[in-house]
């Protein structure tokens, strides 16, 4: 299967610059009066913003708040959300039936609407972003591990487990979670991505970080003000961010066909 | 098939339809509005739109010429003794819209309403020293005040509304009764008022558009014909070199200002103060931000306002001196001054506040900035909770400011002394000005104050935001005024 090198790449890249920010050199917040929105090449690569901030330093700055923003709440909702589902999937009963409500009363609100409100409610900052997408997201592994653990539980394996005596606990990490593994990471994947636009979302509202920190979001808010005047400053955080989505939505597509047997041993993709 | 011809004559219909919904041939001057008027009713409106269209809708006494002296404006006065002035109604005087005449009834009919404490008007604190008011025949009527003031005149600007409509009871926000020089002809949705001149039949069309750049782009469009402030310069400038539209600007009064609390014990010493002002460069942030004809301030009043002082010596941008001052009031890099910022959450405002938090963080001083909504913000301020904060004072005429600013007995419920500033000397000042027999003394006395509070510094005075204004080009006629009103559409008209 030929791989996505130029995802890669970008998502490499993005993690690099967000893990390397700290050590670069870089101004992202020193104001200079006298290059107010200067267009690209003239000093800086990327032109300067509304405050004569250096456009590719923030961008930087960006790329690490939109990574750990990723990497937190996806961590977090597929740790609640796959306990919950595979636990509720296992035990079943009257404890399987309230946790699928709570998920459909979840599932019934449009995500990001949730988001929002949580986000107003706890007041701006980051790590409230991180809170309010993390309850949305769980949601989703949730279900997915619990549908998962229904189709594998009741396999040979599990059964001879239990006739063994095996713990709850131990058969649910040692002979579940590695069967139901490979559709959990496809969806984190997409999680990510899905949390890269729901940050830039809330912090375009201006619900996200709050300055002089950068975030993509509030930096296209920002830009979209000039938009008339200096189309760079937008443009720059808007191809940011559709890059390194689009980059992780096909790897994630990628890892779905390769960890799916089904397709791999029919060959389709030859 | 007979479905296929139906749908596609729906569906040219329905082009046809938003087409010509489109068109705007239809003669109305259009003028894009930034906020929406909340009030046409004169006796309660207080925020600047409203007060700017109800100048159209409605006449006033007396009115303010540009040093902010009163002047007449529907009526001529004299004075009789220190209690009493007589006010004689200008014979050529408008009609209300309604056809019927403006008598001095009216006058006092308006005043007595606003005077009633049941009706909590909020401009009633500002007249409440009249005692009574009567009318002496159609075209005169005699105002009698509880104390002497000099500047009493210049307190009758209040829009004159028909008696009749006080008496029913008319809700005037929707059903305006004045006699300025247009009438309301619709008020169709919130954000869409519809005028009409009185003498040509001309319609003004004021639309609230919240989005600069929508705002801009309806401009360059010809959707709107007339804007006027609260765009970024870089689009004015953009504006500027834009064929099809003109931008004219002018220096302006509205004061902005860092204000400061008191109670702050950081802030109670004035060494603290002074390097705040000496850290701010006021010049660069009005060069290339706020630009045109933006003038840096050194007091609330403008150096052309009667009562202003042009003699004050402006603070230079010296942030040696600042780090000094610091230093001397017990500061270093170890032990450093911390302030909290408050400001609203306009872009603009952030925008100027971050760079002042960077000036004041090169000499020194860690600002955390704290930005809310416009009513939470403004509800802080004015309930105390806050250490400095920036803000603007707009259409100050009346140097009554200064008492409702800096006195000490004007700390919030009873006046706008939000900080606390507590300074003997300039309280008694403020009280000897207002006993002052003669304008001209009371003119020495409020210039002697504003040097006081410049030394004193309870706030950081900032600048005068200019006034500009987008035309396109076949509109005629439309002039900016010093506190930025729309009086000239009366004159204003289209020119193919």
């Amino acid at each position: 299967m030929k791989r996505p090198w130029l995802p890669m790449a970008v998502c490499l890249l993005w993690a690099l610059l967000a893990i390397a920010g700290s050590w670069l050199p870089l101004d992202p917040n020193q104001i200079h009066l006298d290059s107010i929105l200067l267009a690209p090449g003239t000093g800086a690569i990327l032109g300067y913003d509304d405050l004569g901030r250096p456009i590719l330093d923030r961008l930087i700055l960006g790329a690490r708040t939109s990574f750990l923003v990723a990497i937190w709440v996806v961590s977090l909702s597929a740790t609640i959300g796959i306990l919950i589902g595979t636990i509720s999937a296992y035990i079943g009963g009257w404890l399987d039936l309230v946790i699928v409500r709570v998920i459909d009363i979840f599932m019934a609100f449009p995500g990001i609407l949730l988001a929002i409100a949580m986000a107003g409610i706890m007041g701006p900052g980051i790590n409230n972003v991180v809170i309010a997408l993390s309850v949305v997201g769980w949601v989703g592994f949730a279900r997915l591990a619990r549908a998962q653990t229904l189709s594998v539980r009741e396999r040979d394996h599990v059964a001879a487990a239990i006739s063994m005596g095996t713990r709850t606990h131990r058969i649910i990490f040692r002979h579940l979670l590695p069967l139901i593994s490979a559709p959990l990471i496809v969806e984190a994947t997409f999680g990510v991505a899905a949390v890269i636009i729901s940050e830039a979302g809330l912090s375009f509202l201006g619900l996200g970080v709050q300055p002089p920190e950068s975030s993509w979001g509030s930096m296209i808010r920002d830009g979209a003000r000039y938009m008339l005047v200096t189309p760079h400053m937008v443009l720059a955080p808007g191809v940011a961010l559709m890059l390194v989505v689009l980059s992780v939505n096909l790897l994630g597509d990628w890892l779905r066909d390769v960890m799916d047997t089904r397709i791999r041993q029919t060959g389709t993709d030859k | 098939m007979t479905n296929r011809v139906l749908l596609s004559l729906l569906i040219l219909g329905s082009v046809f339809m938003i087409l010509s919904c489109s068109q705007q041939d239809n003669g109305y001057i259009r003028f894009g509005l930034s906020s929406a008027p909340l009030r046409l009713d004169p006796r309660y409106a207080t925020d600047a739109t409203s007060a700017r269209l109800n100048r159209l809708l409605y006449d006033r006494l007396t009115d303010f010429d540009e040093t902010s002296r009163a002047i007449p404006s529907l009526a001529q006065w004299e004075q009789l003794d220190s209690l009493r002035y007589r006010f004689v109604l200008r014979p050529d005087r408008r009609t209300f819209s309604s056809g019927e005449r403006l008598t001095s009834a009216d006058v006092k009919a308006t005043y007595d309403f606003v005077l009633d404490q049941k009706n909590a008007s909020p401009h009633r604190s500002s007249l409440a020293l009249i005692k009574d008011i009567r009318v002496v025949n159609q075209d005169t009527l005699d105002f009698e005040l509880s104390h002497a003031d000099v500047l009493f005149p210049s307190y009758l600007v209040i829009g004159i509304v028909s008696a009749k409509a006080v008496q029913q009871g008319i809700n005037l926000d929707h059903n305006p009764q004045g006699s300025g020089p247009f009438s309301m002809l619709a008020w169709p949705e919130e954000g869409r008022l519809q005028l009409q001149r009185r003498h040509d039949k001309q319609v003004f069309e004021f639309v609230h558009i919240g989005d600069n750049t929508v705002r801009t782009l309806k401009l360059l469009r010809g959707e709107i014909d007339i804007l006027q402030n609260d765009l970024p310069r870089e689009l004015v400038n953009k504006l500027r070199k834009e064929k099809g539209v003109s931008v004219f600007s002018r220096t302006g009064s509205n004061f902005s200002y860092i204000g400061l609390n008191f109670r702050q014990k950081e802030l109670g010493v004035r060494r603290v103060r002074r390097a705040l002002m000496h850290a701010i460069d006021r010049e660069s942030l009005v060069r290339h931000i706020l630009g045109g004809k933006t003038r840096v301030a050194e007091s609330i009043l403008p150096p052309e306002h009667w009562a202003g002082n042009k003699q004050i010596k402006p603070y230079a941008y010296d942030p040696e001196k600042s780090r000094e001052l610091l230093e001397q009031a017990g500061y270093n890099n170890e032990n450093p001054l911390r302030l909290s910022y408050k400001t609203s959450s306009d872009p603009f405002r952030i925008r100027i506040a971050t760079i002042i938090q960077q000036q004041l963080a090169n000499v020194g001083i860690e600002v955390e900035l704290i930005s809310y909504d416009w009513a939470t913000f403004y509800g802080d301020i004015k309930a105390g909770r806050f250490q400095i904060y920036s803000l603007s004072w707009v259409g100050v005429k009346s140097p009554d400011i200064l008492r409702y600013v800096f006195h000490s007995k004007s700390v919030p419920p009873d006046g706008a002394n939000r900080g606390q500033y507590r300074n003997p000397i300039a309280d008694r000042m403020i009280e000897q000005a207002e006993i002052a027999t003669s304008i001209k003394r009371r003119g020495q006395l409020y210039q002697l104050l504003l040097k006081i509070l410049h030394d004193d510094l309870p706030y950081i005075p900032l600048w005068y935001e200019e006034h500009f204004a987008v035309v396109r080009q076949d509109i005629k006629g439309y002039r900016l005024n010093a506190d930025g009103n729309y009086d000239s559409l009366s004159e204003v008209s289209r020119q193919n």
